[in-house]
């Protein structure tokens, strides 16, 4: 009778004292989740002050982020924007250290996992924003050099080279946080190499003419030279 | 029917017998296809539950030449847009409603004002310059005619007329407004008739023969709001955002165009919309509110002309102004009689009396401030400082027509 009641006391017993283990971790993930929203607030909210000083929201205006959130149907203001990514990665930030004080193995690695990932994940963004920004220099300078030089189709050539550019980025973006690199290298190099392809098809089939006009006109006034050269000597 | 007799320093376009419409929209379809027309309608909600809008409504569906239509809906709540929405459905021509009180167009207002753009109150100036930056980011149409949307007596010849002189490739007018006579059994139209002409006439009397002043009072109906451009106009003109909209928008067409690209058209036999009231004892609204507005526009172009003004001569316009006012009430008390007209003699002197009280508010505010005036900067200075703009102000009409 005694053994049949240690069966079932030993296992609530152990239960009992995983539990006194659990609650003290238990208690800490809440106390770091509570600091950690605190914290993601204050911080969110002196980020977006410092950002209204420095008129955040006027140079995204300038630089072309603020197109790039209304292409994406979204209509805050770019400060408010960054202050709620800011906010939301904090808030993962504390959850994933919070996960980390219950102390349970499984939980454990991913979280290990997850706090590898984040410098992938800021280079990805850095790539993103400098990227970005490039390209809109770019095509800006290739449509104003286009125009300049009366090209007809400026405004499409500099809005090829700018899909190409975010084409480009997207693939350095995905390869950066290791989205299937590599089906991503496999269709980058795919599509970028066509592109290529199809635009040396297209200017050698196109440009036939031009090049025959190009090349009579550097061949045939050295063979005038050479002939007014013979006869200058008779 | 009216005579052929050319007034001032632009070309007026009469209607003379009775052309055909049909021949002129038949004309008009062709020229189109060269340079396409964006109507521009600037409206409230309100104007919709009022008894001209059905009339323009159905007069605009049977419109064929129009590339597109811009209408900007001002003080509507999401339910309402979806309303106007439906009410605009007979029309085959594309329509695009710029949403005021929407949270896309609420946002692009707030970029304007974050890049230190100062766009103005919410207004008709407002609410037109915003449908000309739409038309000119869609980059479709190559000439923009505006009108109200509070016209009783719409017919769709009056856009015809308005379109034609600046559609017609082989005319080469840039701008073009309307005018017409506004008669019930009574002259209405007091603003421009006691107010407008007399005040410009004072001041040739007293500043001497000026240009603006003269192409001023070639107008016939400065303060018609129906008026056609190029949309190059559109792009470089700057224009008031209170009631001195007509006015400060002649000021800049005078400023950037000869007056030989300009014309006015007889759209209408006669033409009838809201009435605003005197106001006579509140300055801050009705007819007392536009006629400082407009003064305060006249004085700052005029003074960007080169023009100075002192207090002795803000005296002696103010007696000028009264003088040629009241020889005008005796003009159109003869022109009333010999039409069987009603004619309020005493009404019309008390408006002369409450106009000239506001003349001398104009003239106050002047002083304190010269540069009181507001202008919306052109689309060429917005474009310079926001690049994207054009192309944000796009996403927001076509995302908020698409809901």
């Amino acid at each position: 009778m005694e053994n049949f009641i240690d069966l079932i006391l030993d296992p609530l017993n152990g239960l009992f004292l995983k539990f006194k283990v659990f609650v003290p971790n238990f208690l800490a993930m809440l106390v770091i989740l509570f600091i950690g929203i605190l914290i993601a607030l204050i911080i969110k909210r002196a980020l977006m002050k410092f950002l209204t000083a420095i008129s955040f929201d006027s140079w995204s205006d300038r630089m072309g982020f603020t197109k790039l959130m209304r292409k994406g149907d979204l209509w805050s203001k770019p400060t408010a924007t960054l202050g709620t990514i800011i906010f939301w990665m904090l808030i993962i930030v504390t959850l994933m250290s919070g996960l980390n004080a219950l102390q349970i193995p499984a939980i454990d690695q991913l979280v290990s996992q997850f706090f590898s990932y984040i410098p992938r994940i800021f280079s990805a963004a850095m790539i993103l924003i400098v990227g970005y920004l490039l390209s809109g220099f770019i095509s800006r300078a290739v449509l104003i050099t286009a125009a300049n030089s009366g090209f007809h189709y400026a405004k499409l050539l500099a809005k090829a080279v700018h899909t190409l550019l975010i084409v480009l980025i997207l693939a350095m973006i995905m390869e950066q946080l290791q989205i299937a690199p590599s089906i991503v290298l496999a269709a980058f190099s795919i599509i970028f190499g066509g592109i290529v392809i199809a635009l040396a098809i297209a200017f050698g089939v196109g440009g036939i003419n031009a090049a025959r006009r190009v090349i009579e006109k550097d061949v045939m006034p050295k063979r005038e030279e050479e002939t007014k050269d013979e006869i200058e000597h008779i | 029917m009216s005579d052929f007799f050319q007034t001032g320093i632009i070309t007026t376009l009469h209607q003379l017998g009775k052309p055909s419409l049909e021949r002129l929209e038949s004309e008009l379809h062709e020229f189109s296809k060269v340079r396409p027309i964006a109507l521009v309608l600037p409206s409230l909600y309100s104007e919709f539950e009022g008894p001209a809008m059905p009339g323009i409504v159905q007069e605009l569906a049977k419109v064929k030449y129009l590339n597109e239509i811009v209408l900007v809906l001002d003080k509507a709540s999401e339910k309402e847009f979806q309303k106007v929405r439906e009410f605009m459905s007979p029309i085959s021509t594309e329509i695009k409603i710029v949403h005021n009180d929407g949270k896309r167009i609420r946002e692009i207002y707030e970029t304007f004002t974050r890049n230190g753009f100062n766009v103005g109150e919410r207004g008709k100036g407002r609410s037109v310059w915003l449908a000309y930056g739409y038309v000119l980011a869609r980059g479709r149409s190559d000439v923009i005619a505006l009108h109200d949307c509070d016209i009783v007596t719409y017919s769709r010849e009056l856009l015809a007329r308005l379109c034609y002189p600046v559609v017609n490739p082989n005319l080469d007018y840039v701008f073009c407004k309307g005018y017409y006579s506004r008669i019930s059994n009574k002259m209405n139209g007091r603003v421009t008739r006691l107010l407008v002409t007399p005040l410009v006439r004072s001041l040739q009397q007293l500043v001497g023969p000026h240009n603006f002043l003269a192409f001023l009072d070639s107008f016939r109906y400065p303060l018609a709001g129906e008026f056609c451009m190029t949309t190059d106009l559109a792009r470089v003109n700057r224009i008031p955002w209170d009631w001195g909209l007509e006015v400060g928008s002649l000021a800049e067409v005078h400023r950037n165009y000869s007056p030989r690209r300009v014309c006015q058209v007889d759209i209408a036999a006669n033409y009838d919309h809201k009435h605003q009231v005197l106001s006579a004892d509140d300055a801050s609204k009705g007819l007392m509110k536009m006629t400082v507005d407009i003064c305060k526009s006249i004085f700052r172009t005029l003074a960007s002309e080169g023009v100075i003004f002192s207090d002795g001569l803000f005296k002696s316009l103010l007696v000028s102004y009264l003088r040629h006012a009241e020889d005008t009430i005796m003009k159109y008390e003869a022109d009333a009689a010999i039409n069987g007209l009603k004619f309020d003699r005493h009404e019309e002197a008390m408006a002369v009396e409450a106009f000239t009280r506001a003349i001398g508010m104009a003239t106050q505010v002047f002083m304190e401030n010269p540069m009181t005036t507001p202008l919306i900067p052109n689309w060429n200075r917005v474009t310079s400082a926001i690049p994207d703009i054009f192309e944000m102000l796009q996403i927001a009409v076509d995302a908020d027509n698409k809901q």
